[in-house]
């Protein structure tokens, strides 16, 4: 491995780099920060890990490749092949399919031109099934980068499509990036409210 | 019976997820009550109270706690499991996003009463919302000293971490979840009489305390009110209110805390009663329990005994309702295939299993069922059943064997007739 990498540069920037080394301070271990690794590689590497990311994953935490595609590949939320730049996920577990699921999956299709599984032309949308994302109140839920869609029905795909192409926050890089930043303590920071939404 | 609001008694409250709203209605109280106790008192108010894990196995929540402090000193850690991903259960994605400090309070008391030096909460990767109110929470609690060095101006260092799953519902089993948090592909491991418990030997071979979010969420109402009080709620071996996520064909989809002990039928009017047709069938505790018939769901309780009874569980509380609309064996094809999709692959009963069961339902929905195929998906759970290192496996067994022994008449017209014996209509659609 070393070898192999010996003098290779990676995409990390000197931010993630600090990021990765507060994160890996949480643990007695450096191996334990697999997973945000994993998030900041993901961000990093524009959306995929690439298999210049999971290298370099695996040299910044002092693991064989082969161990860090294996933990890569046994969540789904890491994009190891071809994801769009947003990427739709429908709910189509218990309560989302009795409600519907499947025509505002139908009606995806239709709109986006792609079957489940696949990615528009142009790289900008692809389209999943995704099991249970436990806001089963507001079923059919679907999720696209770090925003989760309540009540979705085929009737307004379309408000759901204007949305996450003028929002904030649900492409696949801002996605990692949000899962990213929730590991990280903020000093200082102030204090603030959420909303409900 | 009503609702009975513990947990969500401030829900509504705006500014309760900020440190100031929720001190205002006696937050960190219980924590600064806490500290002012010796550990082991800490331990005797949650056995006081009867608080047994909400996640879904109901194990005495005291018990953990106290198998923790009986170790040599050295590292010990609390691990919060907000790895939600039951199907039908939506209240820790809640409380995290609207009352994030009672649950930052919650596993601060655990770590000061269990000797803790450090927490983990593993959010389930999805959950970037919830997530970030929880982020924002520890942040504020970090500032006013509720977490960190002299936590709660007592003398004990409790730091506090959030971990961020990467979508794997195998992570929600407790084990699963420290192979995970240690950077690991999210599968189990052994468990007694073959290896030692987590508060024996859990993260980095330490001990380990593991509890689900609404769980550690009960716990400042215990230390702020008192064990004895909370005992009061609830039936005398079902202590305290639960949250039960109410979904499916019902008005008011949402969240309810209840009084252990509340019929279910009461729960359902509370959610606005059935729509769309007469009640057919009810899963009472997440996709992993048992399903109900209308008829079994008369006069049941809601607490762990009276489910374990009408042959279910209270499990995660994630209270799925169904109209006669519903096609039990579609329903239970989405079931099927849920947990193919989830098993983690180490034990071969479960990993073949779950397959075998999907690839049978499916070929039912094509219209090319086999005579004895029912019986066959009984024969298959009954193989998988108990014979995983995790609960998943039968997790996978149990709803599905009951739904063939309850609804054997639907299965067999499916075979016998090659289409649903409830028409074109019937929900859920296969896509």
């Amino acid at each position: 491995m070393s070898a192999l990498n010996a003098g290779r540069t990676g995409r990390f920037s000197p931010e993630a780099l600090r990021e990765l080394e507060e994160i890996i301070s949480h643990y007695p271990e450096r191996r334990a920060a697999m997973l945000p690794a994993l998030w900041i590689a993901q961000r990093e590497y524009g959306g995929a890990l690439t298999r210049d990311a999971i290298e370099e994953v695996a040299r910044l935490l002092g693991r064989p490749a082969v161990e860090v595609e294996g933990v890569a590949s046994f969540y789904t939320m890491y994009n190891l092949g071809r994801r769009g730049r947003r990427h739709l996920e429908v709910c189509t577990c218990l309560t989302c399919a009795v409600v519907g699921a499947a025509g505002v999956l139908r009606k995806l299709e239709e709109r986006l031109g792609v079957r489940v599984g696949e990615v528009t032309p142009d790289g900008e949308f692809s389209l999943s099934e995704a099991e249970c994302l436990n806001w089963c109140e507001a079923g059919t839920v679907v999720q696209v980068g770090d925003r989760y869609f309540g009540n979705v029905t085929p009737d307004n795909v379309e408000d759901l499509l204007a949305e996450i192409t003028s929002g904030e926050g649900a492409g696949v890089v801002q996605q990692a990036d949000s899962v990213v930043q929730v590991h990280l303590r903020r000093k200082g920071a102030p204090a603030g409210g959420t909303g409900r939404g | 019976m009503a609702e009975k609001r513990v947990l969500l008694e401030h829900r509504d409250v705006p500014g309760i997820d900020t440190i100031s709203g929720y001190e205002a209605v006696g937050g960190y109280e219980g924590v600064r009550r806490a500290v002012s106790m010796d550990p082991e008192a800490v331990i005797a108010e949650v056995k006081a109270s009867g608080l047994q894990g909400r996640g879904g196995a109901g194990f005495p929540t005291w018990i953990k706690w106290s198998g923790l402090r009986g170790n040599p000193p050295g590292p010990r850690y609390v691990v919060c499991n907000a790895d939600e991903g039951e199907p039908g259960t939506f209240k820790d994605r809640e409380l995290m996003l609207r009352l994030p400090h009672m649950v930052v309070e919650g596993i601060a008391i655990a770590g000061y009463a269990t000797g803790a030096c450090r927490g983990f909460i593993y959010i389930r990767g999805e959950f970037t919302e919830s997530a970030r109110a929880v982020r924002r929470a520890m942040d504020e609690a970090y500032e006013r000293g509720y977490l960190g060095p002299g936590m709660a101006g007592s003398e004990a260092t409790f730091d506090l971490h959030v971990h961020m799953g990467a979508g794997s519902y195998e992570c929600g089993e407790e084990t699963a979840l420290m192979s995970s948090l240690m950077g690991e592909r999210g599968q189990p491991r052994a468990k007694p009489p073959h290896a030692p418990l987590p508060v024996v030997s859990g993260l980095w071979g330490r001990p380990t305390l593991i509890n689900n979010v609404e769980t550690y969420a009960c716990v400042p109402h215990i230390l702020r009110r008192g064990g004895a009080w909370y005992a009061s709620l609830g039936t005398e071996r079902s202590k305290g209110t639960k949250i039960f996520s109410v979904s499916g064909h019902v008005r008011k989809p949402g969240n309810y805390e209840i009084e252990l002990g509340t019929p279910l039928s009461e729960l359902i009017g509370m959610a606005g009663g059935v729509v769309g047709g007469a009640l057919k069938a009810v899963i009472p505790g997440g996709s992993s329990v048992p399903i109900l018939t209308a008829s079994m769901c008369e006069g049941l309780a809601l607490d762990y005994d009276s489910c374990r009874a009408a042959g279910t569980m209270l499990g995660s509380g994630g209270c799925m309702v169904f109209n006669d609309r519903t096609d039990i064996v579609k329903l239970m094809c989405a079931t099927a295939r849920f947990y193919a999709h989830e098993s983690c692959g180490k034990c071969t009963p479960c990993r073949e299993g779950t397959r075998w069961m999907y690839r049978i339902y499916q070929r039912i929905m094509r219209g090319d069922g086999r005579p004895g195929d029912a019986d066959l998906l009984v024969s298959i759970c009954n193989n998988i059943d108990g014979r995983s290192y995790c609960p998943l496996g039968d997790a996978a067994a149990w709803p599905i064997r009951a739904s063939v022994e309850r609804f054997r008449e639907e299965y067999d017209y499916w075979v016998q007739h090659g289409r649903s014996p409830l028409g074109p209509d019937a929900v859920p659609e296969v896509h």
